[in-house]
This record gives structure tokens, sequence and C-alpha cells, in this order.
């Protein structure tokens, strides 16, 4: 059985992060913002689990277990700050944050 | 052969669906290019053999994740992201092919990922764990310590969120600074 190699993998990974850097750094809206960062985030996991298929390991395995994870967390936390952001701000574009800017 | 044709189909509608995600400008649509883009995601680790991750990113990420996202997206007033006074009536009758088209892309990733994987263990399951117990094996022993350090930051972003999203007495404004 022909197998895939393992650059088809980190090519897919490659791109699929770059359309997540892209959107994050295109994109105005702060929700799609957040949802690139989830794709940037399969794109690196992707990466761990061809890694492990070529290398005949499962560690690669459990660190896409933690991604999932921690990505989870990401979640939650940055859609908690979104929505404090709406209520205080009544802002949804990444654009009129701008209190920060020197 | 059949497994380079399997990872094509999944890797060119991941970039697909990702193209989605990155160009719709409405936010409902980017939330269901992201469940396609995660269903297709998860194709690809069927392909590579790795069922464990794969079953969990169907389960968690792509139904869990998009809902929450979808639950948090509906329960805030987006004036500016949602129509307002539209009944989505005629909508919501068309809404159901794509719901169905979704649960057929799900099943069919399932299948498919499950008949070209390498060694075939999800189908002998119950007679020998395969991939599932190696992975639970080293998980439990050799990175037994950041599993329960993943648990604590779990927990605190359990406890963050929740800080973080209650509702204030007393806007930003209305502080003194």
């Amino acid at each position: 059985m022909k197998m895939v190699p393992l650059e088809a993998y980190l090519i897919l990974s490659i791109i699929l992060f770059g359309l997540g850097v892209f959107g994050m750094i295109v994109r105005r809206n702060l929700v799609t913002i957040l949802m690139s960062a989830e794709l940037a985030l399969n794109a690196v996991n992707i990466a761990f689990v061809g890694a492990d298929a070529y290398l005949g390991l499962a560690d690669g395995q459990i660190f896409a277990l933690f991604i999932i994870a921690l990505a989870a967390v990401e979640a939650a936390v940055g859609l908690g700050i979104i929505v404090a952001i709406f209520r205080l701000r009544k802002v949804e574009s990444s654009d009129e944050l701008t209190d920060m800017r020197g | 052969m059949m497994q380079w044709l399997a990872f094509l189909f999944f890797g060119s509608l991941a970039i697909l669906s990702a193209l989605g995600v990155v160009l719709f400008s409405n936010v409902v649509y980017v939330i269901l290019s992201l469940l396609s883009t995660l269903v297709m995601v998860a194709g690809v680790f069927f392909v590579a053999g790795a069922e464990l991750v794969g079953a969990l990113q169907l389960l968690i990420y792509a139904v869990a994740i998009a809902v929450f996202y979808i639950l948090v997206l509906t329960a805030v007033p987006w004036e500016k992201a949602l129509k307002k006074d539209s009944h989505y009536r005629v909508e919501g009758v068309l809404t159901f092919p794509i719901v169905l088209a979704f649960y057929l892309e799900i099943i069919l990733v399932f299948l498919l990922g499950v008949s070209v994987s390498p060694k075939g263990e999800i189908r002998e399951y119950i007679k020998s764990l395969g991939n599932t117990e190696v992975v639970g094996s080293v998980l439990f022993s050799k990175y037994f310590f950041a599993f329960e350090l993943v648990s604590l930051v779990l927990l605190v972003g359990m406890i963050g969120a929740v800080i973080i999203g209650r509702k204030e007495e007393k806007t930003y404004e209305d502080g003194s600074p």
C-alpha cells in the first residue's frame, strides 16, 4: 500500500496555517479573527499527526490532543473577552479598538 | 493509492472550506465553513492513522466548539453582524438541506476515513484496542504531568471566562478614569 508522504501533510499544513494567519491579519470582525486562530491551530495539528504517521510514534497525537484542549480554553476565554468588549464599548471591529494606540 | 486519493479529497476540501472562513463576510457562514474545515481535518487524521485524535476532533472540536460559537453569537445582540428585522421563516426551511448535507459529510468522513486507515484498527476496536491503547499508555505514563497541567489550564480558563463574561454593575465610561 502506498503511504501518503510526509511532504503532503506539511504542504497542507502550511497552506491552512497561511490562510489562518491571513484571516487574522486581514479580517476586521473579532469573531472571525478568533476562528482564523482556530484554523491555524488545526494546521499545526495536521503537521503533528502527519509527522507521527511518518515516524511511527504516538507522541504527536498526544500533543494534538493537548492542542485540542487548549483550543477549547482559547475559544472560551476569547469569546468572553469579545462579549465583554461588545458590552462595554459597543464595537465589533478591531479597527475601532484604538485605546491603546500611543 | 486509495489512501492517497482520500488524502487529496480531504485536503482539497479543507483548503476550500478554509478559503470560505477567510473570505465570507457573514459571521454565520464563517462558522459553517469552519465546521466543514474541522470535519475535513478529522478526515486527514483518519488517513494518517490517528483514529483517536480524529474521533475526538469530530466530537469535541467540530461539533462542540462550533455549536459554542453559534450559541455565543446568538446570545449577544450583534446589531451589525446579524440582521434584525427579518423573520427567517423561508430561510429556516432552506437550512434543512444544509444541515442534512453536514450530517452526510460527517458520516462520509467517518466511513471513508475508517476504510482507508492504514491498519484499520477501529474496525477491530473491541478485540485489540490498537491506536487508542498506544496513545493512552503513552499519555498516562510519559506525559502524565502535562496531562494534569492541561486539566489545570482548563480549570483556570473556565474561571477566567466566567469572570470576564459576567455582567458588570457599571460600564467603563461611567468610571472615574
